[in-house]
């Protein structure tokens, strides 16, 4: 009963005063509106980061070269030369570990490319096998990707992006350009599908050039296998898989010398850090929220000066001291949480915006809304704490007498 | 009923202490229609304040209903207000953005009661006061007499032991004035309702049951 006549007294006497309570509410709403914003786009960050990853597939492992991983035959010699991975020992995994259907050794190479005399930017050589195109799920726009039977050739496979830059330097035809890596020539036989940027592969496979995986290492000096992508056979888990992985190169002697990372792995790592990266986001929001909270309690330290003639009158009538608080409790807190709802539209309205033109899938983060009420409603509760508390404590007396 | 013994009251102004209440000893009966008189400054409505329990006398007993009351906590204090206190001001001191009907409910807001019982027992008293066909207007729309009957009738809602009204009809002119002041002599003689009434105007004091003297800080009748 104290309760709704609160309610309805705290509507009334912010209305009364519409200025100042809409100076108080923008705010207010700019403070959860930014808060909401940030977390809100952290959310949909994250989301959209595991989803380009999740695009690949998560039955695949990565098997790469541990670096410093000693071999156990390593003596004298070159430790790089020792622990290099064989590209037969990697062929074998497929038919030695039945939970792993497929896999995809790659080489990263180095050397200018450069058509016609003119340099290629934005390109790099990637030797692979015939694999690769179907566990990175990349498709061809046009002629053909590598097969086995070009080991040793000397054919490559361009991105869109490298036979955009042929065409822009005069290719009439892209498939059959030739284009020079140091002193070899390549003849181009095919060209992959663009995909779309910052997925989560480990290279940018529109900027790419492959060659076939023993051409590269041949053609580069000092060119090792380093980075294995492996598909889990159906049926299998992908800890089952990384176990007899593990056992293989155990087997070999080579246990230190890899390190095996599945998907869950990678997507737990990204979940934490992309937390991490919502938390600051949502922190930077917190400092406007601070200051839309001393703007509430701006407002209601005057409220509370104007009206201590009608608290005063309150408390000649019984109103205790909780009464009072409670009186101006209430209206900081339907302050903040008007603020707050109104926040939160602007708040997912901006969020939508910067995904819309991000290109980003938006998503509605109930997890934000409720954090935006329950944070104007701390707003509500803290700010106006202390002018509530300033307004019960005031004597009676005094207060009849002010004007 | 309400019995006062020795109540001193001094402020503290800087460095001197001005006792404006050297000793009052006052015992009020129920049902009495009694006037506190004395020029403007003597100590009235800080008597007054003691009274109703708004201020702490600096030392003295004040026993209302048998229980002394001057001393307990703020809380109780305001239970006191609440249920056995009516008060009318001088300057009325309605609630403006209420209605007539709203600010004679307050006192029963602060009890927890609410709801239609309520709302009867306010047109009731508004219609007591000759008020009931301004029951939602709200106080800027009433003239000072109208907005002091709504006053009287916010102090009798809760049923007090005691009106207090201090300068009732300082603000009013006489004819107004002398209507309230019929008012106060009806309720109490109609319905022996117990009632002070401080004024600095014999005229006033003069239609009391009971006149007392307010001189140098102290009472005399
Ligand atoms: N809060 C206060 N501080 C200091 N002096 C006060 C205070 N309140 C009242 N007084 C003094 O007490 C005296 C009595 O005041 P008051 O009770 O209002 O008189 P009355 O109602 O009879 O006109 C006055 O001289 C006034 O200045
Ligand atoms: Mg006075």
């Amino acid at each position: 009963m104290i309760l709704t006549s609160n309610l309805k007294e705290a509507t009334r006497s912010l209305l009364a005063s519409k200025q100042r309570t809409i100076l108080a509410l923008i705010g207010i709403v700019i403070g959860i509106g930014s808060v909401i914003a940030m977390v809100s786009v952290g959310r949909i960050v994250q989301d959209e980061a595991l989803r380009q990853f999740k695009e690949m597939g998560t039955d695949i492992l990565t098997i790469e070269k541990e670096f410093g991983g000693g071999l156990p035959d390593g003596g004298g010699g070159r430790p790089a030369a020792k622990s290099a991975l064989k590209l037969d020992t990697i062929r074998a995994i497929a038919s030695r570990c039945p939970a792993i259907s497929n896999v995809a050794p790659s080489v990263r190479g180095t050397g200018e490319a450069s058509f016609n005399g003119k340099k290629l930017e934005r390109s790099g050589p990637m030797g692979v096998t015939a694999s690769f195109l179907a566990i990175n799920k990349l498709s061809i726009r046009e002629g053909r990707f590598l097969s086995d039977l070009d080991e040793q050739s000397r054919f490559c496979v361009i991105g869109s992006q490298v036979a955009a830059e042929l065409q822009k330097k005069g290719a009439d035809r892209v498939v059959g350009s030739k284009i020079r890596i140091g002193d070899n020539l390549f003849t181009v036989i095919g060209v992959t599908s663009e995909v779309p940027q910052g997925g989560m592969r480990r290279f940018e496979p529109n900027e790419m050039i492959y060659l076939h995986i023993t051409t590269s290492l041949r053609v580069f000096a000092n060119a090792e296998i380093s980075s294995i992508t492996a598909r889990v056979s159906p049926g299998y888990t992908n800890t089952a898989a990384r176990d007899q992985v593990l056992a293989y190169f155990v087997s070999l002697g080579m246990g230190s010398a890899v390190r095996i990372t599945s998907p869950e792995e990678i997507i737990a790592q990204m979940e934490k850090q992309m937390q991490m990266f919502t938390l600051l986001l949502g922190a930077i929001g917190s400092i406007s929220l601070i200051v839309g909270g001393v703007g509430v309690m701006n407002v209601m330290l005057v409220s509370v000066t104007e009206r201590r003639r009608e608290i005063g009158i309150r408390r000649a009538l019984g109103a205790k001291r909780g009464d009072i608080r409670g009186q101006f409790l209430i209206e900081s807190v339907i302050l903040s949480l008007i603020g707050g709802l109104v926040g939160i539209i602007f708040g997912v309205g901006a969020s939508w915006l910067i995904a819309h033109f991000a290109q980003w899938q938006f998503t509605l983060s109930l997890g934000a809304i409720l954090l935006g009420v329950g944070v104007s409603n701390a707003v509500g509760i803290f700010f106006g704490y202390y002018p509530a508390r300033q307004a019960s404590l005031l004597d009676p007396i005094v207060a009849l007498k002010s004007d | 009923m309400l019995i006062l013994r020795d109540i001193r009251k001094s402020y503290r102004i800087g460095p001197t202490e001005v006792d404006v209440l050297k000793g009052v000893n006052l015992e009020v009966q129920q049902g009495e229609l009694l006037s506190i008189m004395g020029p403007s400054g003597c100590g009235k409505s800080t008597l007054m304040n003691c009274i109703g329990l708004l201020d702490r006398p600096t030392s003295g007993s004040f026993m209302l209903d048998g229980v002394e009351v001057a001393y307990t906590n703020d809380d109780a204090l305001s239970d006191i207000r609440n249920r056995r206190i009516g008060f009318v001001f001088q300057q009325y001191f309605l609630l403006s953005r209420l209605t007539a009907l709203e600010n004679v409910a307050l006192p029963l807001v602060y009890r927890g009661d609410a709801g239609q019982d309520t709302t009867d027992r306010c047109m009731e008293l508004l219609k007591r006061v000759g008020m009931e066909d301004r029951a939602l207007h709200r106080p800027a729309e009433l003239s000072g007499g109208q907005q002091q009957r709504v006053a009287i009738a916010r102090a009798l809602v809760g049923s007090p032991s005691i009106i207090l009204a201090d300068e009732p009809t300082g603000a009013l002119d006489t004819q107004v004035g002398g209507e309230i002041m019929e008012l106060f002599k009806t309720l109490n003689a109609e319905e022996g309702i117990t009632v002070v009434i401080i004024t600095h105007d014999p005229g006033i004091a003069r239609q009391c049951k009971r006149v007392a003297l307010m001189k140098d800080g102290g009472i005399v009748e």
